[in-house]
């Protein structure tokens, strides 16, 4: 059975299974386009994919083993007149991911539970003075950096103490009362229970008006998945994890903003929603001197800046107000934060545009992948392509992800820039809240000048993306050094591992980290590289927080293969679909799955559109009201 | 009563006959033409049991078995996997194994399996005997039938099979998992006051 053939002829070959490659999969097949969806890789989502713990070891182990360039067979002869070879890189993701380490700080095999000891002077610590919280934790971090340099040895790390306090950071906790000491979940028990771990390789999350939530919905593509709200928005800053306010409610429940605090930011965000000639003067200046400028104090200002806009200080005003509006309007729509998360993790995302493309006929072909093209030299238009069986397939347009195409042909404008992660699992969550089930963005300032503005984002249990007893943390920046320089610093700062200082026992224990840059998607093109006219490349993940690049690049493809079909139109529902009972005289057993693409569904989807639109109207008329200041 | 929705996935080989077993129990109709496997992201059909109604989603593959390259995505969620072999193809009966390790591996430890001898109306030919199939599905605690799709046989039963083995409905209020789908219609907000 493996050796069964491809069929020979498509419409569309697509190389890469990432999030833009699988939405392009999904259009062009509902469409009625016959699609063939390779990737070399064994399993799906390519470098947006995510994996049980015992996955990510072996996708780390693979990554680690030096890969021999494989050598690519001569296919010259399956040249037919006034064709040319285009060879693809044959060299695996390994140029889109570096400098990986892995840190383990729990011990190998269970051990023996050890006395709780709590002496914990940290956890008391001034609830009403807002501002300048003095901790201690944040000056010492400074002088230790140079210890952590030297102390942090690759592989396995020795263990500091064996037991834990329950972590009581919250400033306003009232002083814990020692609570019996959980036993730290050993290496053994990660592996164990390894298969109930989803571990991204990109850390992204949906802004509920984003083109992703859009176009789950408008697609139905969304009936594949379920999601979770992003509970509260964290921010790092003098040492101290804080709550940031940013839905009305949340404002006016604050306990760190004053009332007359509460009043400014309320007007401050309201106003914001129409752009005024006030806002436009500031055009090209930046954000910070907007923000200076509305008197909003300290406070409010980082609030805005960093958690909110999710900006750095010298992002010029327009660009500030951009995204303060987009975090606004897409407050309210699902819950409390503008965030969704998927069940199962963001890897999910590229599976379920898999899933509708061969709904409608697409086929999948994992552990397969395309050596070169054949290029018509008149017409400079890639006619066939030549499979890692060496199977000629013809296809009228070819798309693949960038690491597939070899860099002498890439156009180049910048040299590639990387974005540095770190996945942690800890024992317990940033901030200690009454629920356990916090899902947390989690926004830091460069923590010291020339240092990256850094995302986290906190998953807990209920995502399904960790095992009870543990978080999922996943920390991005843009690169500057490798993930490791990056990043370590401030894993050292918020959480508790063999490195940090021995006053650190409120803080999160990391049980086990990994470091790695990963090639940011963001500058690469679709077109304008050496490549044929009906070829498209399609970029890897990108460091924002949502998914507007992606889905953008994906809707732009597709209007490139077919300019007058609509992208994504709604699959029908399930219980719409009707079978006509015109049956065959039955002749045996050819219950065959295998199909060619039909339409017959398509006047249905029709029907069911025009009503979906009025829903939409109605929908729209139900919000908005989540921003209106009290009074 | 309350309306129980479940999600059933479908595994086996490809020509064994998985889309034929669904749209015989949801259509009730059979038909070697016609491929509901298209535009099908999953077919529907409600049973009563006992006081509750079971409403089975059934996902079909899609095709995505055909080269081997099922999504994870696939297993989540489901409370029950049918796997599909065919009496007349040894070959179709020896990669139950590999299916079982397929939903071991990807699909929630929980899971009811059970397994579909399918063409029995094709005895004549068989390849598969149903002693063997049946002690093989005793030793992975499974839920074994014989069925022919094509003439209604054991089908219902099939599914009234898995519907009893199914665990009743906890605690409704497991408030840690609020996970949604998103749908036209704003979800109902999980708002609440701090």
């Amino acid at each position: 059975m493996a050796a069964e053939d491809l069929p020979s002829e498509f419409d569309v070959v697509i190389l890469g299974t990432g999030l833009a490659e699988s939405v392009v999969a999904a259009a062009c097949s509902r469409v009625g386009q016959r699609v063939l969806h390779l990737d070399r890789r064994s399993y799906y989502a390519s470098n947006w994919a995510s994996f049980t713990f015992n996955g990510l070891l072996t996708w780390i182990q693979q990554l680690q083993e030096e890969s021999q360039p494989k050598e690519v067979p001569d296919w010259s002869s399956q040249l037919e007149e006034g064709e040319e070879l285009i060879y693809l890189s044959s060299s695996d993701s390994s140029a889109s991911i570096c400098n990986l380490q892995v840190f383990c700080y729990t011990s190998e095999e269970d051990e023996e539970e050890q006395a709780p000891d709590t002496t914990e002077e940290e956890t008391v610590r001034a609830a009403d003075e807002d501002a300048v919280q003095e901790v201690s934790e944040a000056e010492s971090a400074e002088t230790r950096e140079e210890e952590e340099r030297r102390g942090a040895d690759k592989g396995q790390a020795a263990q500091t103490a064996g037991e834990e306090p329950e972590a009581e950071s919250h400033p306003h906790a009232a002083p814990s009362q020692s609570e019996p000491a959980k036993k730290k979940l050993s290496y053994a028990q990660l592996v164990k229970e390894g298969r109930r771990f989803n571990i991204d390789l990109v850390s992204k999350l949906m802004y509920s008006r984003g083109s992703l939530v859009d176009l789950l919905i408008k697609s139905n593509v969304s009936r594949y998945a379920e999601f979770k709200n992003v509970t509260r928005i964290l921010t790092y800053r003098h040492g101290n994890v804080e709550q940031v306010p940013c839905s009305r409610a949340d404002v006016f429940a604050s306990r760190q903003l004053s009332v007359v605090e509460k009043r400014k930011l309320m007007r401050f965000l309201t106003s914001c929603v129409e752009e005024t000639e006030e806002q436009t003067a500031y055009n090209g200046r930046p954000y910070l001197d907007f923000l200076c400028d509305q008197q909003l104090g300290e406070n409010l200002q980082h609030f805005v800046l960093h958690s909110i806009a999710m900006v750095t200080a010298d992002t010029p005003t327009e660009e500030g107000l951009a995204s303060t509006r987009q975090f606004l309007r897409c407050l309210g729509r699902y819950g409390n934060t503008p965030f969704l998360f998927p069940v199962y993790g963001l890897g999910e995302i590229p599976q379920c545009f898999c899933r509708m493309c061969a709904v409608f006929g697409g086929i999948y072909c994992l552990r397969h992948s395309v050596h070169c093209l054949l290029v018509d030299k008149h017409t400079n238009r890639c006619k066939a392509v030549i499979d890692s069986r060496g199977q000629r397939i013809s296809c009228s347009h070819f798309v693949a992800e960038a690491s597939y195409v070899g860099a002498e042909r890439k156009k180049v404008a910048t040299p590639t820039r990387f974005l540095s992660r770190a996945v942690l699992i800890t024992d317990s969550s940033v901030l200690a809240s009454d629920s356990e089930q916090q899902v947390s963005v989690v926004t830091v300032p460069p923590i010291a000048a020339g240092c990256p503005a850094v995302k986290m984002v906190e998953l807990c249990p209920s995502t399904m993306t960790c095992i009870p007893g543990t978080y999922l943390v996943h920390l991005t920046c843009q690169s500057i050094g490798s993930a490791y320089q990056d990043l370590s610093p401030l894993v050292t700062r918020m959480f508790r591992t063999v490195e940090s200082h021995d006053k650190a026992e409120t803080r999160p224990a990391v049980l086990w980290c990994l470091y790695f840059n990963m090639a940011d998607g963001s500058g690469t093109e679709v077109e304008g590289h050496d490549l044929p006219s009906n070829v498209y490349v399609c970029s890897g993940p990108d460091g924002s927080l949502g998914h507007e690049h992606t889905i953008k690049q994906a809707e732009f493809i597709f209007h490139k293969i077919l300019p007058d079909e609509e992208f994504c139109p709604p699959a029908p529902n399930p219980e719409d679909i009707i079978y006509d009972g015109e049956t065959t005289a039955a002749t045996g057993d050819t219950q065959e799955e295998e199909q060619s693409p039909q339409k017959q569904e398509e006047e249905e989807t029709k029907e069911e559109e025009e009503t979906k639109e009025e829903e939409e109207t109605k929908e729209e008329t139900k919000e908005e009201e989540h921003l209106q200041t009290e009074e | 009563m309350a309306i129980r929705e479940l999600k059933v996935c479908l595994l086996g080989d490809t020509g064994v006959g998985k889309s034929s077993i669904v749209c015989r129990f949801v259509q009730d109709h059979f038909d070697h033409n016609i491929s509901p496997t298209i535009g099908a992201s999953f077919l529907t059909k409600t049973v009563p049991c006992g006081n509750e109604l079971h409403k089975f989603l059934i996902w079909d593959t899609a095709g995505q078995e055909r080269f081997h390259s099922l999504a994870p995505m696939y297993y989540r969620g489901s409370a029950a996997a049918v796997i599909v072999y065919d009496i007349t193809k040894l070959d179709s009966f020896q990669t139950l194994k590999k299916w079982v390790k397929e939903l071991k591996e990807h699909g929630p430890e929980d899971i009811v399996v059970a397994i579909a001898g399918n063409k029995n109306d094709l005895g004549d030919i068989r390849e598969v005997p149903m002693k063997e199939a049946k002690e093989f599905a005793e030793s992975i605690a499974a839920i074994f039938i014989e069925t022919s799709a094509r003439n209604a046989v054991n089908i219902e039963e099939l599914f009234q099979k898995i519907s009893k083995q199914i665990p009743p409905l906890e605690n409704p209020e497991v408030e840690s998992n609020e996970s949604f789908k998103l749908t036209r219609q704003p979800a109902p907000s999980a708002r609440r006051c701090c």
